[in-house]
């Protein structure tokens, strides 16, 4: 998914410069240098442990970085967390809720905190158990709903009021896959409001579905960061083109052969298998497979296009242990 | 609205009312101590001596001042509850700060510590007949209630942040109170106690919070009032500064 613009520095609303933490001997984030534009949902994917909620925690000025220095909205993280506080939303990895109280009462108490006038309030409510499927248990406490009403709520608070930039760290845990669509379609509705989203997950799908740009977190380290398309042809390797072809011989097996990128040409084994064509950049090198067959008086009578899928990408950049690092 | 007062709003709205078992027994202790012990020893003790004030009459501010000091755990309580629930984590990074997530805390406490208060000596006042409450009493009474809060709950505070788990917070608080309790003007009176008593006794902030509030309904003061009223105010404020201090090292 292509990013929505230009970014000029005021369009930042994150910016990090070398951003450490360490725990003991253990380094939880590690020069963490990155920046997000204003609007865009950004992903942040790693295993467990990769150092993602240590991250949040330290954007959300709950956690002082051991070194380095960051902007959020434009504020400096180490002496203006005042301001930055009430202009954030945040979702917490861990369940959190008010467990003695319903989820309407859950709700209307937040906006409260944040200060919403009692018919904002209300309004806001009525949406979000709506949105979030909520309305049947609204008048339940927390501890008689399920792990993933428990979450909805989470979630659904965060939304109670209106925040610039929100943190949602692993916010689709515990859902089912129709609430994980209800949850992800209202955080890209939110973006598209103008909020700017900072999103963990491990579940690559997810990353695809909702996020404009990725970074790839492992052993507190920045792998690899950009829109998640050029992060695929960057680390995921090649593509695979499966043709079929009216009439295939060996003069236009070498010359396919001969097309930059391309890596290496399978035939079929048998007759209902089509050729594979390994390339490293299927969008340059298709064009000029469909050329040469011309030339050769082949005709395609069937093309596919594999793509690796971001999951690939992710099992072979986390295998690698920190050999590559972003640029 | 002031963002303390929404943390205050919240504090009593979620973190007391779900602990409302919990109220019910600190209105029901004192209550319990009012009309069992305060009769069963007044029926041996009679007048207290030097004075003509019945031991229930005695007792009664006492017991009032001692359930402030059982009360005030709660705001120990409630941190653990925000803790467990992450709930503390989702305050501060809002709109608040730490400290007015502490004060908040301290002045729930207080306040249902003023009401608890109220309640009991309503439904005990058939039994207290000699209270006399002033204008000048009126100020001993509240200072007694809002410092004997604001100590007890800053000092469950600062414990809760250094222990590690909720059933050594309520031993600590079990191996603390008691000595505390037996050790002061709780019961009785320090004249006439052994010498290494009173001298401990004199160390007690519950003391000082059980003499004021005595000055206020029964207008008996304590030979030292003032001086105890300057060290409960002193004691108070510096318990609220350690707790305030210790609370910077609460891991969200």
């Amino acid at each position: 998914m292509p990013i929505r613009r230009e970014a000029k520095s005021l369009d930042y609303s994150i910016e990090t410069s070398d951003l450490t933490m360490k725990y003991d001997k253990v380094v939880a984030v590690n020069k963490a240098s990155f920046k997000v534009i204003k609007g865009e949902v950004f992903g942040f994917l790693g295993p467990n442990g990769a150092g993602k909620t240590t991250l949040i925690k330290i954007l959300t000025t709950l956690l002082q970085p051991s070194s380095g220095s960051a902007r959020v909205l434009g504020y400096d993280l180490a002496s203006e967390g005042s301001k930055i506080r009430p202009r954030i939303g945040v979702v917490q990895q861990e369940l959190s809720y008010e467990h003695a109280l319903s989820v309407e009462a859950n709700l209307d108490l937040y906006g409260f905190l944040w200060n919403m006038s009692k018919a904002e309030r209300r309004k806001r409510t009525e949406l979000l158990l709506e949105k979030f499927g909520l309305r049947d248990v609204r008048k339940t406490a927390p501890p008689e709903l399920s792990m993933g009403q428990r979450r909805r709520l989470q979630v659904a608070r965060e939304f109670m009021h209106d925040s610039e930039l929100m943190f949602l760290d692993e916010p689709t845990t515990g859902l089912d896959p129709q609430a994980r669509r209800v949850t992800l379609n209202y955080i890209r509705e939110k973006a598209k409001d103008g909020v700017t989203v900072f999103f963990t997950t491990h579940i690559m799908e997810e990353a695809e579905y909702v996020c404009d740009r990725i970074a790839i977190i492992d052993h507190g380290k920045i792998m690899a960061l950009d829109t998640i398309d050029n992060i695929k042809h960057r680390f995921g390797g090649v593509s695979v083109i499966q043709l079929r072809f009216s009439e295939y011989n060996d003069d236009l097996h070498s010359n396919l052969q001969n097309i930059p990128g391309v890596q290496k040409i399978v035939r079929p084994t048998h007759e209902n298998e089509p050729l594979k064509i390994l390339v490293e950049n299927a969008n340059t090198s298709l064009p000029q497979i469909i050329e040469v067959s011309a030339l050769h008086g082949a005709r395609i009578t069937e093309l596919r296009l594999e793509e690796p899928s971001l999951d690939d990408v992710f099992i072979q950049m986390v295998n690698s242990k920190g050999e590559k690092k972003h640029e | 609205m002031n963002s303390f007062l929404r943390l205050l709003y919240r504090d009593l709205k979620a973190s007391l009312w779900s602990t409302k078992s919990m109220l019910v027994v600190q209105l029901l202790t004192p209550l319990f101590y009012i009309f069992v012990a305060g009769f069963a020893y007044g029926s041996i003790i009679g007048k207290m001596p030097g004075t003509n004030i019945s031991y229930v009459l005695y007792l009664a501010p006492g017991i009032v001042v001692m359930q402030i000091m059982f009360a005030a755990s709660m705001a120990g309580a409630m941190l653990w509850i925000d803790k467990r629930l992450a709930m503390f984590a989702q305050i501060v990074v809002g709109p608040f700060s730490r400290w007015q997530y502490i004060l908040s805390k301290l002045v729930s406490i207080m306040l249902q510590g003023m009401l608890n208060a109220l309640l009991v000596f309503l439904i005990a006042s058939p039994v207290l007949v000699g209270l006399h409450i002033s204008l000048e009493g009126l100020l001993y009474i509240g200072s007694s209630l809002a410092l004997g809060s604001l100590f007890f709950g800053s000092l469950t505070l600062a414990i809760s942040v250094f222990i590690k788990s909720n059933e050594a917070f309520n031993a600590i608080l079990n191996v603390l109170f008691t000595p505390l309790m037996f050790l002061s003007s709780v019961f009785y009176s320090l004249q006439g106690a052994p010498i290494a008593i009173q001298l401990v006794a004199l160390a007690n902030p519950l003391t000082y919070a059980a003499d004021m509030l005595r000055a206020g309904l029964l207008q008996i003061y304590a030979p030292h009032l003032s001086v105890e009223i300057i060290i409960l105010a002193a004691e108070s404020i510096m318990a609220f500064a350690i707790a305030t201090f210790a609370f910077k090292r609460v891991k969200p």
